[in-house]
């Protein structure tokens, strides 16, 4: 026994505190006001716990520019992968370049606006909670360690941390017991997709001995005359990879692991739904990325990206497919959520092509969550505003008529469903058409064949969204004489309609998402430095 | 290939197995796994839901076994300490906390059992196979390293210090997270 | 007028005035004035979009005036950078082609928002009605691929809007079967337009680019490479054009949609088709569309044939010219795939032609039914007695509409029936029988409509009002003068057209204009084609007669009644 108290100090690694700044605040914030609120009855005013939330989400979002800067003054980047910017933190577990710069940034943005329709929804729902800051800042923190984690223990950490909160964030209108049943359904579904992805894990790390993303990719270069990588064992490897992929494809709703979106979706409550669109998605996406471009990058990216192309496919096809036959706006948007992870998939596929172009595929999916993040978090404001009191309104019906009553709102969101549409001069439009130069350039027969399957989607994919724009402006005319059973219904309707609130505050960031998405698609210049620079952080 | 895989975190005291001692872990192996398999299956079949719980622990106990056969006491040690004695005691008052039915429960099955075990079976096959090609005809070593409890706190507090933090912020998000669900207001 | 224009066109020569961003800004700006125009004024939402359409137009005219005719290329370019890392520009040009399209856009719009006053919401309606304009501008400037494509798609939102917001009966199943079908079939032409830019980048190893002019002259792409790509981009084209069978959208939309909406999806929105069938089909893809010329060929004279018969059995006047719609657009794809001189000309006039003459047929059947309530053919008739002005209009119309020389419809297919007679004989022999069946309906439809006793309320039909006169008169005036004297038109557009076979013999193997079937010696150039034109017009000038008769007496009551109303 003596023998190990006698051991040689314990060597704890250097931390450069600077880099981790975004991860800190953001963890450390909903640990703060967790304890704020605990011990100081005045912290606990509503207002207050989402300007403390804004305020953290702007603070890490303002430390990334310096960050940038930093990073693009190293002399001799620590972990230069190809010669890019990058800082390897705490004995290889983090890694941060202007990839997770991206990431962070917008889970930040997501953050931010998420809480700022918290505020208006917990006022209506009567809720007095500090916890929902707390969980959603806490969860960010997660997408974020797990989009800059360059180990799996840590990628697997991040994905849970970023899971855990975001259950029971689904769980937490109380009085619905819809919303217990999603976070329920959420968390077992996404309990046993995270055993699959520890799983993955394992066998990846049996096969190649490590578990760190550098090592991983280290140890699978070249393969001999039979096809087989030299240094690992193909077949465990494949599954370990295939495992983890089901982990990310779970995450991201990725077909055939998307069963869950349209109940959860339609069971949370509506600002964290637009959370797990935006800060979930983008994490999830971010983490994937890292951990198949970056660790699985090298010879066995011609066998993945295979698996990731039918994913994409069938992705894009029953997202957009199912959509049709929905009546409740959040199932709907459910749907069109699995469907843009289909394309964000069709510009994975693409960055794992084996030509030096990948970098338009990263750049593609990189672009599309950005153009997602403030798409989706716009349109479920606005369906958290015309969700009214106990969060229910959501059948395509109650928009009728919302383009009298609220012209301002209805044009905002007519801008988003457009946006995601991916009609021209929005953001969605560049989103869509990247992805699919992205596959174009990889020239090849089943690339092209995927680029017009998710094109076929798209415009099938246009026939939800416009559902949902005939109810906001086409019906309002409808005559009288038309239908005389019909009037009595829409009577009722527009006096529902009529009696929305519409808190300021949620408005701005309709509003906000909405000119994001128009200038994005104007001048979708705007940002290309930093998207290219983040596209090439991660190289293979 | 083999011993930098399982031997990642490197000890500087091999212990020498000889042929006997080896049959001897192989042949324990083989017996408590039989055990865990039976115990598993029987969790799930079963209708009552502590005896669902108690095979829970069996199966528990079998891994406990296991990471000592694999020579990591510390490990089958906090898997004692946490999951059979505070998860499972946690489970079991749950069970009784709850107007859960304590006796048979026939109503306790799932329609769609057989899809989950074929998928259940498939997932087992392909993991079993590619393990099984992997690693199927290799032997442990003969200087099968032990890890030591000391060694495990060093890499904890050094080279994972960022998962050992991250856990932590996770449990603080299970926390918060099972405090305000279990709250009725 | 315009032949004095043309004179002038020397003094104007090339401007530094961005005169093609302006068409797109000015209709955008003032579909913002709408929207800021408080919205108990309505009168004044109708002056700014009044206003705005108007100074677009006259700028459009003017530019048409500044166009240099003895330049063959574009002009009035505008090239900068949009998305710099994707190789995208804001590449604006015009030529030959589609300078009379973009005329044509600035005419007919002014036109369509006096020809009709909205039900309701005029705010959102004409703010709608100047961003379509803004869209079809773009449309036909564009010169940078993917702008096209983003253009081509935009314009179909407020169209969506104009059909499901004002339209009639099924508006909104119209209007989202329009929306679904056009997305549809242009959504593989996204894939065609990203695969020709990298696959051209890659081959030529120059940098990427979405530029027309750099992709055509590379002509980069194998054989199965540019026929795929160009029917993707075929395929686009023939929903919107529409082609026989993909037509099936238009009688709904065109039914369904309000007047305004008729007119300009008539006039303009399916001469993008067209359009781009000449501009990025024959320019980019010159082999493919040589090789596959054939299905096209086959497949207008089909939607001649079927569209006419269809026609015929409509029982709803604003339908059964939907249909006639869907035959004259056959002889435009007919025309230019005889990928010769005299048949693309005679396409891109026709395709004037038929904006000009379809959408005054639009209006005034959209009056018809502002009179009376209804369409049917069935319960009109006799309107000749009381509206006997309405009724000389609608002839004068009408028989542009058929074809009848003189008028502008004849010069158009004239034209594209001798280039077609020389490069695809047999499919024109077929495509003449339309014209045929064209007299048939549209002669037939009059008759029920507007001759005979009138009965019922067909006895109270108001007649032509001297304010919708003069919103007819400049189609008229139009309808008669492209008739008679085409030549300024045809000499701006024909040099573009010849650059444009140029083009392709250069890049088609064995392929001698004006087509394989023919005679060795090709008819030189302009001289000669006007020539055989005006030739072929004096023959014809015996049967004008009556048509004149009846512009004069139109122009003559509308001044009279002119005259009452200052009383």
């Amino acid at each position: 026994m003596m023998s190990l108290f006698a051991q040689v100090p314990v060597s704890t690694p250097e931390i450069q505190w600077f880099y981790l700044a975004p991860i800190l605040i953001l963890a450390l914030g909903g640990v703060l006001l967790i304890t704020l609120t605990s011990v100081a009855p005045v912290m606990r005013g509503r207002h207050i716990s989402a300007l403390f939330t804004v305020a953290t989400g702007v603070l890490a979002l303002a430390f990334l520019p310096f960050i940038a800067a930093r990073l693009d003054g190293l002399v001799d980047p620590v972990a230069g992968q190809g010669g890019r910017p990058a800082v390897d933190l705490v004995s290889s577990a983090l890694v941060v370049d202007h990839f997770t710069l991206w990431v962070s940034g917008l889970i930040s943005v997501a953050v931010i606006l998420v809480a700022v329709m918290l505020d208006g929804y917990l006022e209506r729902e009567g809720f007095e909670s500090p916890e929902w800051y707390a969980l959603l800042l806490i969860s960010a923190s997660g997408g974020v360690i797990l989009a800059s984690a360059e180990d799996l223990i840590v990628t697997f950490l991040g994905l849970e941390i970023l899971s855990i909160a975001v259950y029971v964030l689904a769980a937490l209108h109380l009085r619905r017991s819809e919303s217990q049943e999603a976070g329920f359904k959420y968390f077992i579904l996404g309990a046993l997709s995270s055993a699959i992805f520890l799983y993955g894990i394992a066998m990846v790390y049996g096969a190649t001995g490590s578990t760190t993303l550098t090592g991983v990719a280290g140890s699978m270069t070249g393969r001999n005359a039979a096809g087989l990588s030299p240094a690992v064992d193909s077949s465990l490897v494949m599954v370990g990879i295939a495992l983890m992929l089901i982990g990310f494809g779970f995450k991201v709703s990725a077909f055939p692991l998307h069963i869950w979106t349209p109940d959860v979706y339609q069971g949370s409550p509506t600002p964290i739904v637009g959370f797990m669109t935006s800060a979930v998605k983008v994490a999830a996406f971010g983490g994937m990325m890292r951990v198949f471009l970056v660790g699985f990058g090298g010879t066995f990216a011609s066998d993945w990206r295979v698996l990731v192309l039918f994913m994409a496919g069938f992705t894009i096809l029953f997202g957009s497919f199912l959509a049709i036959v929905q009546t409740n706006i959040k199932r709907t948007m459910a749907f069109s959520s699995i469907a843009h992870a289909g394309f964000m998939l069709v510009g994975l596929y693409a960055a794992a092509s084996p030509v030096a172009i990948g970098d338009t595929g990263k750049r593609a999916v990189l672009f599309y969550l950005l153009a997602y993040t403030f798409m989706s978090i716009g349109t479920f404001a606005v369906i958290s505003i015309v969700g009214k009191k106990g969060d229910g309104n959501h059948s395509i019906e109650a928009y009728r008529g919302l383009a009298k009553r609220e012209p301002l709102l209805a044009m905002a969101f007519t801008v988003l469903l457009f946006g995601q549409v991916g009609a021209p001069f929005t953001a969605g439009f560049f989103a869509k058409f990247r992805v699919i130069a992205a596959a174009a350039q990889v020239e090849r027969t089943e690339a092209y064949i995927l680029a017009g399957v998710a094109m076929l989607g798209a415009a099938v994919g246009a026939y939800l969204y416009l559902r949902v724009v005939v109810a906001m402006f086409l019906d309002v005319q409808e005559s009288p004489s038309t239908e005389m059973a019909d009037s009595a219904d829409e009577t009722l309707a527009l006096v529902e309609v009529r009696a929305l609130e519409v808190p300021p505050a949620t408005l701005a960031v309709v509003l906000l998402a909405a000119v994001v998405t128009l200038v994005l698609g104007i001048f979708p210049d705007i940002g290309s430095g930093a998207l290219a620079e983040a596209a090439l952080a991660l190289v293979r | 290939m083999m011993s930098s895989a399982l031997l990642a975190i490197q000890s500087t005291n091999p212990i020498a197995l000889t042929p006997n001692e080896l049959w001897v872990i192989n042949t324990f192996f083989y017996v408590i796994a039989a055990v865990g398999i039976v115990a598993a299956l029987k969790m799930v079949t079963t209708k009552n839901v502590v005896h669902a719980a108690l095979y829970l622990l069996v199966v528990l106990t079998v891994v406990a076994a296991t990471y000592i056969v694999l020579g990591a006491e510390f490990a089958a040690a906090t898997q004692v300490m946490v999951y059979i004695g505070a998860v499972m005691v946690l489970l079991l008052f749950g069970v009784m906390l709850t107007r859960a039915k304590i006796g048979d429960d026939g109503d306790l099955d799932y329609d769609s059992k057989w899809i989950g075990g074929l998928s259940a079976v498939s997932m087992f096959a392909v993991m079993g196979y590619s393990l099984w090609e992997a690693f199927g005809t290799d032997e442990l070593p003969a200087d099968m390293a032990v890890q030591r409890t000391g060694q495990v706190a060093n890499s904890i507090f050094s080279q994972y210090i960022v998962p050992f933090e991250a856990l932590s912020m996770l449990l603080l998000a299970a926390l918060i997270g099972a405090v305000v669900v279990a709250r009725r207001d | 007028m315009i032949p004095a224009l043309a004179q002038s066109s020397v003094l104007a020569a090339q401007t530094a005035f961005p005169i093609l961003p302006a068409l797109i800004i000015t209709p955008l700006l003032s579909a913002v004035a709408i929207l800021l125009v408080p919205s108990h004024r309505q009168s004044e939402v109708r002056l700014v979009a009044l206003a705005g359409s108007t100074i677009t137009g006259a700028m459009a005219v003017w530019m048409m005036a500044a166009f240099d005719k003895t330049e063959a290329g574009f002009q009035f370019v505008v090239n900068e950078p949009w998305l710099t890392s994707m190789g995208l520009n804001w590449h604006f040009a015009v030529d030959g082609i589609s300078l009379f399209m973009i005329v044509l856009t600035g005419i007919l719009f002014p036109i369509a928002i006096l020809a009709a006053v909205p039900q309701h919401d005029s705010k959102a309606y004409h703010a709608w009605i100047m961003v379509l304009m803004a869209g079809s501008m773009g449309v036909f400037m564009a010169l940078d691929l993917l702008l096209f494509f983003v253009f081509f798609e935009v314009v179909l939102i407020p169209m969506y809007f104009l059909i499901g917001g004002w339209g009639h009966g099924r508006r909104i199943y119209a209007a989202l079967k329009f929306f679904i079908y056009t997305m549809a079939g242009s959504a593989l032409m996204l894939v065609g337009i990203v695969s020709l830019a990298f696959l051209t980048a890659s081959r030529t190893g120059n940098a990427l680019t979405f530029d027309v002019t750099q992709l055509a002259e590379a002509q980069a792409l194998g054989t199965t490479a540019q026929r795929l790509i160009f029917l993707t981009f075929a395929l686009a084209f023939a929903v919107k054009v529409p082609i026989f069978p993909l037509h099936t959208w238009l009688p709904d939309a065109h039914t369904e949609a309000p007047t305004a909406g008729s007119v300009i999806l008539a006039g303009v929105m399916l001469k993008l088709g067209t359009y781009g069938y000449i501009r990025f089909g024959v320019y980019l893809f010159p082999q493919a569309a040589y090789d596959l010329a054939w299905i096209f060929l086959t497949l207008g004279v089909v939607g001649i044939l079927y569209a006419a018969v269809v026609a015929t059995m409509q029982k709803d006047l604003k339908r059964l010219v939907a249909y006639s719609s869907v035959a004259h657009l056959g002889f435009i794809v007919l025309g230019i795939f005889t990928l010769n001189t005299q048949g693309l000309t005679g396409s891109v006039f026709q395709m004037v032609a038929h904006g000009v003459s379809t959408g005054a047929l639009f209006i005034m059947v959209g009056w018809v039914y502002e009179r009376r309530h209804t369409r049917q053919i069935a319960e009109l008739g006799g309107l000749q007695k009381p509206a006997p002005i309405f009724a000389a209009a609608f002839t004068l119309v009408m028989l542009s509409s058929i074809g009848l020389p003189g008028l502008n419809g004849f010069t158009g297919e004239f034209l594209i029936l001798l280039g077609g007679f020389q490069a695809a004989r047999w499919w024109t022999v077929f495509a003449v029988l339309g014209v045929i069946l064209a007299a048939l309906y549209l002669l037939w439809a009059y008759q029920r409509v507007f001759h005979g006793t009138p009965t019922g309320d067909n006895i109270d039909m108001p007649e032509l009002k001297a304010s919708e006169g003069l919103v007819l008169l400049p189609l008229l005036v139009l309808i008669v003068f492209m008739g008679v004297y085409p030549k300024p038109m045809l000499e701006r557009i024909e040099p573009s057209i010849e650059r444009l076979v140029a083009h392709v013999e250069a890049n088609v193997d064995g392929f001698i204009e004006p087509g394989p079937v023919q005679v060795p010696e090709r008819p030189s150039d302009a001289v000669t084609l006007t020539e055989a034109l005006e030739e072929a017009e004096k023959k014809a000038a015996r049967e004008e007669g009556e048509v004149e008769d009846s512009v004069d007496e139109e122009g003559r009551e509308a001044s009279l009644a002119e005259g009452e109303t200052t009383k």
